[in-house]
Formats: structure tokens, C-alpha cells, sequence
């Protein structure tokens, strides 16, 4: 694997040139017989009527064009369009009616997965509303089933599979790590908890797993911010506790519906009234809108806000309060996931202003903000296809670097990863920080009410 | 579990103040309370990492550096998983065991709390605990453990060490299920949904084959038919028979050894509840998206819920089906099809009498906790509400529940609360 990354980085970053070894092995196991039989099993018995109604609608205008950042970031290179992108991936197995070659899929695989960050943008300048990015889920989806998904997204959903988060976390490593994150956090609270498994807590906080793995610090300012709060919360011990789904976006509808299973059941076992997740985007899709309805729930079965939602009430209802304003001059991502797909850019906004003293719009903005780049599992693809997502971030480098703030807030994982990397690759000089980093930095130290029985 | 007979059913009341456990301690995490009533504890905080557990007022001698999961057993002692000198082991009534490990966690119990055990990590291995005795052999990894009615202790185990990123390793198939520590020879790519028979002498579970292929697995020997996905299985039949939820064709169905045992198919189906080793047997379903119903014996309920049905069980006697289900967001329970309508912000399982007359639950609705019975919220609201009883002679209630600071242990008369 680390001579495959070391050959791709040797490359001019072109998606064409990247060797990725899930793809080579899946590929090369392939028969004429089985890619055809896979496609139009798809094809005939998994889409529907929608997929239908988006193939013969797209007029091929090329307003979804301008509105792609990876296609404004390749020189306004027409096979960067979304139009495109349909085209030479689903529309030629249509048209091929599955006999395509393995050249077809390996570009397919490209495009799908390291093109498209299937987030909406295009749909909202389509005057016909076509979901683009559900046609490019339709071809992961094939490609889920050929075996030929890139090697590091694979990885991470064999994870999910196998425990029910994304990196792998052993049982006893998550709850040590939320115990070794609570015993730091009493250097400030003496008696500040992360409850596990209290049943009956108004509140389960659910994270994803880069946090215990990497992150863990981001679980500590939490606990800070739930107990000054004097929320009554929890987190479960057990399986359910990571809300990613990266299966969501390789196309393995199977195993994204069972871990958004495990979530909810995970909850309902907690008897809480509502879901707190952390600042992640996908993650929000993935329980708000994705995994839950494979399962057969049209909605969260258990109520479910995104962070952004829940500080915007602490910060508002005066149950965190800020104690002196962040310095720096910040600008906001708005990650799309939860701006396009759930509307809650006014709240960041909001938010940004109690917190902070210099804010700055980066344009476009709100839901018309270009994705992150990361988004949508292209950077779970990982290292071999790192050189080409720094080339298709361009026009988002161009984005942040016009606003010329110092920092950077930007709610969602994904997002923070992404952004990061362009920062570094094109030496932006800009702080990414979540939400969390601000409130804890700015926040009165106090709680802000304690339970009748002093209970943590 | 304590012969209910036994327990004090003629006391109208009695109380502990709990209130001033908060002076005593630097901090008291929430309280637990027996199946009888009549003891209440918690993990209190004495000094800076040194824990204890605090039982009707009485602590234990030893103190810890850790504690975390306390449960009351059903023969009522109390258990909870404990940390010094950075080694766990299990402490029930205040006596620890002889091993040690360096984590251990997902205590659990049978259901006459005769035998404990719990998943344990021991040098980067891991493995189960069962009454301070620990698996012969441990393994890379472990999820999914369980014990049957009997001790029987399984899981799901790594059986094949993994290399990081090695995606062709992980689709040769490194799980297996263990049982009492011996590792089946049978790998596969995924197990989930152990299920023990009612001996604990054999066991069925989900497996995955491969990236796409589904099935059932029952001891060593793996249903023929793939599926496209599945959920937990159960044995019926004098154990002689599995059933399972499966999916074909985008749909579920409900088959039984490798054969389909329902007609009809559904948007959802699983966990199922069975009563009288399988004559009836009923499971959640979805008959449209997005809405839920239960199903006994291929039969669905005419009523709907638009969220949620969480769980699903049988009265001992198996004349009521009981749910609970949430619709347009609040909680409520279900009986033979019939909604209680209470509109509960939280919502537990509710107990039944063994005349199968009485259902008792706890509710939380506006921030209070309230008793319910058959659908009937009793007049007094509490801070904290405990799972209640039933009397052996189905006449009275026993209503556990913390208010201003003080536990209360109540016995109500049917008439005081229908």
C-alpha cells in the first residue's frame, strides 16, 4: 500500500493515473459476464422510477456545470461537468446495457467516488431539480457490488461492518477513552462526568469515531460544555455510539442500514428523548436521511439535532454564556450537509456572532457555499488520491483565501479534514476550528445549574 | 430471583433519604434500586479518583480508583465493574473477584442472576469472564457477547489477526463465533445477532458470506439459501428449528429452516417474540415505509405508528402481545393491537401480572415521572421512577420512586391506582 502512495505522489495528480489497489484486485477479478449481470440487476430491480424520470429529463444544458466546484477547479474542463459525470459513467452502462469494460468502471470508480462529493450543489442550479448525486451513488452502488471501491474507503466500511464504527475502535479502547477524557476533565470540574449507559437521560451524545481514535480532546471539550450547561446526558458503552457512515457512500446500503440501526436502537435502549451529534456532516445524512429510511424509518425514530443546533440553544438560552469574545477575525464553511441538507446556516451564523467579534463571509455562502472538497467520501479514498483532490479544491482554495480571515470554523469532520489539507497543500495560513474549539475557548467556566441530588 | 412471595407486600411505605447522601460524598452519580424495593445505591465520589458504592446509606469497605456499570442483580445483590491499580475486575457486594484484567466491560447476568459475566481485555486479548472464570482461550477481538439462561457464555471473535488497510484479508473471513471460550473452525466475513437456544446448548446467528451474500447460521451449518441481508434468528420448536428475518428481493420475509414461513413480505421485519416454544410467534414490521405495525403469526395489527416500535413481547401466559411503539413523536404501549394513548415523553417496558390482568410501567411526560398502570397514570409525579412490581396475588403494586430528596418504597392497592 505505502509504494502505491509513494508511486501516485511521484504522478502529476490526474485521477487517471492513480493506482489504487482495491480497484486493481477488484478489476482484475472481474469477468465480462459478472460486470453486465451486477449492472443490470441494478439497473432493473434496485433503482426506480426516480432514476428513471432524472435519465430521460437531463436536457444536457450544462447549467449543473458552473455550479460544480471540481469542475470550476479543472478549468471549467467539460468532463468535470455533472452532466458529464452521468454520462460517462451510468448512461454508458445504460447505453451499453451493462457491457461495459473494465476501462468504463475504473473511470466510473474515479468519477463516483474522487469526482463527485455528491453534494447537491449541482441539483440546486438544475431547473429540473435532478439529483445528480443520487445518480452517482447509483454507480457506487454498482461498483460496491463488482468489488472494485478504492482501497481505503473499503477499509473503513469492513470497520463498520465488523464493530459498528469507522476506525476500527475496540470496545473497551472507546469507553476507556471516554473515561481517560473525563478524569482529565475534572482538573476543571471536580465532579464533571461523561455518563455511560444512564438510562433515562434526556440527552444520548453520539460522536463519530475519529474522535476516540485521534480527536479525543474534542469528547473533553464537550464534557466541559454538557456539564457547565448542567445538561443530563449520556453516551453509550456499547455499539451505536459512532454516528458515521462512511457504507452510506461506497454504496453498501446494507451495512449503512445496519449501523443507523444501531444508532437509534442504541438511543431507544437509553430510553433518552433526544440525540445529540456531534459537528459532523455526513454523519448528520447518514441518521437524518439515509441509513434511517433503508431501514424503514421515514424519520429519525429518536428526536436528532446536529451540534450546530444544540450550542445555537445553550448559546441563546443563556445556559452556556460567553465570558469574553473570540479575538481572531473568522469566517464560517458552511458544511453542505447540514446547510444545503438541513438549512441550519442562519443558526451558525447566529452563533458565530455571539461567539466571536470579527466575522467575515466567504462567498458563496449559506447553501450556495461550495462543498469542502472532502465531502461525500472522497476523503476517505485516502492517500492515492490525495494529489487529485487538491487539484479539484482550487476553486475552494480561491474561496477561503478571499475572505483573509485567520480562522476558519467549520462544523463537520469531513470538512475539517478537507479544509486542513487545502490549508496546508496551498499555505493558506488560516486555524481550522469547530464550533466546539470556540465555545470551549470563550465560555464561562460555571455551571449553570445543578440537579436537586448533585448527580453528574 | 428472591421468591416475590417472599418480599415485604404489607408495609404501606417506606423511605430512605438519599438527600443527604450529597453532604457525605463529593458527588453521588444516579441511583439504582433492587427488584424488591427495599435497597437503593450509587457510585459516590469520596476523594479525588477514590469511589465507593453507597447501599441504603452503608458503603463498602474497599475503595476504588474506578467504578462504572452498577446493576442490582435480580437475587439482589448488587454488582459493578471496578478499577485499582490500573486492573478491573467485578465486585458484588463488595467482595472482588480473583482476576484481573486490564478492561473489562458489558456486564450482564442471567435472568435468576446466578451467573455474571462480562467481555474482558487481558494483554491486548480478548475473551469473556463468567463467574471469575475467564475463557480458556482469548482472541484479537470480541463484540456481540452473550450468556444464555443457563451461563452459557458466547460471542463474536477474531479469530485472524487483520493488517491495516488489508481489505482482501478482511473478505476471507477472520470471525467466528465463540462458545464458552472454543472458537468455532468457521470463519466469515461478518456475524452479527448471536441467539442461544432456550438450553444454551446450541446457537444461530446472521452471517455475511461476502460483500453482498447474506445467511443464517445454526451451530456449524450454514442455511443454502443466500439472502440479501437478515436480523437475529431465534430457535423454536423444541430447538429442533431456527427462524429468521431475511431479505429478498428488496423485501423481508420471515423463513424458517432455510424455507420461507410467513406468505406475505414486508418493507421491515425483525425482532421477533415468541411465546410457547414458537406457536406463536410475532415480529415488527413495516408494511409501508414509514410505517410500523406488529405482525402475529403473518397477521398484522390494524393499528399504525409513524416512528417507532422499540420492543415486542408476550405475557408469560401468551394471551397479550405487548408493544412499545412511539407515534408522532411520543411513546405509548401497546396491547393485542390496542394503543394505552398516553403520550409519554420516555417510556419503559412495562411489567404484567402473572393473571396477565395488570401492566405496570414508569413514564416520564413534562419533565415528571409518573407510575402507569393498564393506561392509567397514577396522581403522584416523582423525580426519579423505578421499574414498579406486581404482587403475586395480582392485587397490589409496588411503586419504587425518588421525590424531594427521598426514596420511597410504596405498596398500592389496585383500587388506589385504576
Amino acid at each position: 500500500m505505502q509504494d502505491t502512495i509513494i508511486e501516485n505522489e511521484k504522478k502529476k495528480p490526474d485521477g487517471k493515473n492513480v493506482i489504487d489497489d482495491g480497484v486493481e484486485q477488484g478489476l482484475a477479478k472481474l469477468t465480462p459476464e459478472r460486470i453486465s449481470s451486477v449492472i443490470n440487476q441494478v439497473l432493473t430491480k434496485e433503482v426506480g422510477p426516480r432514476f428513471k424520470a432524472y435519465v430521460e429529463t437531463c436536457m444536457r444544458c450544462g447549467l449543473c456545470a458552473d455550479a460544480c466546484s471540481i469542475f470550476l477547479s479543472n478549468d471549467r474542463g467539460p468532463e468535470f461537468s455533472p452532466a458529464a459525470k452521468v454520462k460517462q459513467t451510468i448512461l454508458e452502462m445504460i447505453k451499453k446495457k451493462g457491457n461495459v469494460s473494465k476501462k468504463v468502471l475504473k473511470d466510473a470508480v474515479r468519477i463516483s467516488y474522487t469526482e463527485c462529493n455528491v453534494c447537491k450543489r449541482c441539483s440546486m442550479y438544475c431547473p429540473f431539480g435532478i439529483d445528480i448525486a443520487y445518480m452517482m451513488l447509483q454507480v457506487r452502488r454498482i461498483c460496491h457490488k463488482l468489488e472494485i471501491t478504492p482501497l481505503y474507503i473499503q477499509d473503513t466500511v469492513n470497520s463498520h461492518s465488523a464493530t459498528m464504527n469507522q476506525m476500527w475502535v475496540k470496545e473497551d479502547e472507546w469507553i476507556d477513552t471516554l473515561q481517560w477524557q473525563e478524569e482529565d476533565a475534572r482538573e476543571e470540574f471536580e465532579d464533571l462526568r461523561i455518563p455511560l449507559d444512564k438510562d433515562g437521560a434526556d440527552i444520548m451524545y453520539s460522536v463519530i469515531a475519529p474522535e476516540p481514535k485521534f480527536q479525543a480532546g474534542l469528547i473533553y471539550q464537550t464534557a466541559v460544555i454538557m456539564h457547565a450547561a448542567g445538561i443530563d446526558w449520556t453516551m453509550p458503552s456499547f455499539p451505536g455510539w459512532d454516528n458515521s457512515n462512511m457504507a452510506m457512500y461506497t454504496g453498501d446500503f446494507e451495512i449503512s442500514g445496519r449501523i443507523a440501526q444501531a444508532h437509534y436502537e442504541a438511543a431507544a435502549r437509553l430510553h433518552v428523548k433526544k440525540i445529540v451529534m456531534g459537528e459532523c456532516g455526513h454523519a448528520f445524512r447518514s441518521v437524518y436521511d439515509v441509513g434511517n429510511r433503508w431501514v424503514g424509518w421515514s424519520m429519525p425514530p429518536v428526536n436528532l439535532i446536529h451540534a450546530i443546533d444544540f450550542y445555537h440553544d445553550l448559546l441563546t438560552s443563556g445556559r452556556i454564556k460567553v465570558k469574553e469574545k473570540y479575538k481572531k477575525t473568522v469566517t464560517l464553511h458552511d458544511p453542505c450537509n447540514v446547510s444545503r441538507g438541513r438549512g441550519l446556516h442562519n443558526k451558525a451564523r447566529e452563533m458565530v456572532n455571539i461567539l466571536c467579534e470579527s466575522f467575515i463571509e466567504m462567498t458563496p455562502n449559506r447553501e450556495h457555499n461550495y462543498c469542502c472538497g472532502a465531502g461525500g467520501g472522497v476523503i476517505n479514498c485516502g492517500p492515492p488520491w490525495k494529489g487529485t483532490r487538491m487539484v479539484n479544491n482550487r476553486e475552494k482554495k480561491e474561496q477561503l483565501e478571499r475572505t483573509g480571515a485567520e480562522v476558519l470554523i467549520a462544523p463537520c469532520h469531513n470538512c475539517h479534514s478537507g479544509l486542513e489539507d487545502i490549508v496546508e497543500h496551498y499555505g493558506i495560513g488560516m486555524e481550522v476550528k469547530f464550533f466546539g474549539d470556540i465555545i470551549y475557548e470563550v465560555m464561562e467556566k460555571t455551571v449553570y445549574k445543578k440537579n436537586n441530588l448533585k448527580e453528574g | 430471583m428472591k421468591d416475590k412471595k417472599m418480599w415485604d407486600w404489607e408495609t404501606p411505605r417506606k423511605e430512605i433519604p438519599i438527600k443527604e447522601w450529597q453532604d457525605r460524598f463529593v458527588w453521588i452519580e444516579e441511583p439504582h434500586v433492587s427488584c424488591d424495593g427495599e435497597k437503593i445505591a450509587s457510585i459516590v465520589n469520596t476523594d479525588e479518583a477514590e469511589f465507593n458504592v453507597c447501599c441504603n446509606g452503608e458503603t463498602w469497605d474497599e475503595i476504588f480508583e474506578k467504578a462504572w456499570s452498577l446493576k442490582f442483580l435480580p437475587d439482589g445483590r448488587l454488582a459493578v465493574l471496578v478499577s485499582n491499580d490500573e486492573e478491573w475486575t467485578i465486585c458484588v457486594d463488595g467482595i472482588s473477584w480473583e482476576k484481573r484484567f486490564d478492561y473489562i466491560w458489558d456486564l450482564k447476568n442471567t435472568p435468576d442472576g446466578s451467573f455474571i459475566g462480562a467481555a474482558v481485555q487481558k494483554e491486548g486479548l480478548y475473551g469473556m469472564v463468567v463467574n471469575d472464570t475467564i475463557w480458556d482461550s482469548l482472541y484479537e477481538n470480541i463484540s456481540g457477547t452473550i450468556l444464555s439462561n443457563q451461563g452459557a457464555s458466547a460471542a463474536v471473535v477474531q479469530v485472524t489477526p487483520l493488517g491495516q488497510g488489508d481489505i482482501e484479508g478482511f473478505s476471507q473471513g477472520i470471525f467466528s463465533i465463540a462458545v464458552n471460550g472454543i472458537a468455532h473452525p468457521e470463519s466469515f466475513m461478518n456475524i452479527w445477532d448471536l441467539s442461544f437456544d432456550s438450553k444454551g446448548k446450541q446457537i444461530a446467528s446472521s452471517i455475511r458470506k461476502n460483500r453482498v451474500d447474506y445467511s443464517i447460521i445454526k451451530n456449524d451449518a450454514l442455511w443454502e439459501k443466500n439472502f440479501q441481508f437478515s436480523w437475529k434468528p431465534e430457535f423454536i420448536n423444541n430447538n429442533n428449528s431456527v427462524i429468521a428475518p431475511v431479505r429478498q428481493n428488496g423485501k423481508w420475509f420471515l423463513f424458517k429452516d432455510d424455507m420461507p414461513l410467513w406468505d406475505k413480505s414486508y418493507e421491515q421485519l425483525w425482532k421477533l417474540a415468541l411465546h410457547e416454544d414458537g406457536r406463536k410467534i410475532a415480529a415488527i414490521v413495516s408494511d409501508a415505509f414509514g410505517k410500523w405495525t406488529v405482525c402475529e403469526n403473518d397477521t398484522a395489527w390494524g393499528l399504525h405508528f409513524d416512528t417507532m416500535i422499540s420492543n415486542l413481547f408476550y405475557s408469560d401466559n401468551g394471551d397479550s402481545l405487548i408493544a412499545t411503539v412511539k407515534n408522532q413523536g411520543y411513546w405509548d404501549i401497546a396491547v393485542n393491537g390496542k394503543s394505552w394513548n398516553i403520550r409519554a415523553d420516555k417510556l419503559w417496558d412495562p411489567v404484567v401480572s402473572s393473571n396477565n390482568e395488570i401492566l405496570a410501567t414508569r413514564m416520564e411526560k413534562d419533565g415528571r415521572f409518573y407510575l402507569v398502570v393498564n393506561g392509567k397514570v397514577y396522581k403522584d409525579h416523582f423525580d426519579r421512577i423505578f421499574e414498579p412490581a406486581i404482587s403475586p396475588g395480582n392485587d397490589k403494586i409496588l411503586l419504587k420512586a425518588v421525590k424531594n430528596g427521598i426514596y420511597s418504597r410504596q405498596i398500592l392497592t389496585l383500587d388506589k391506582v385504576l
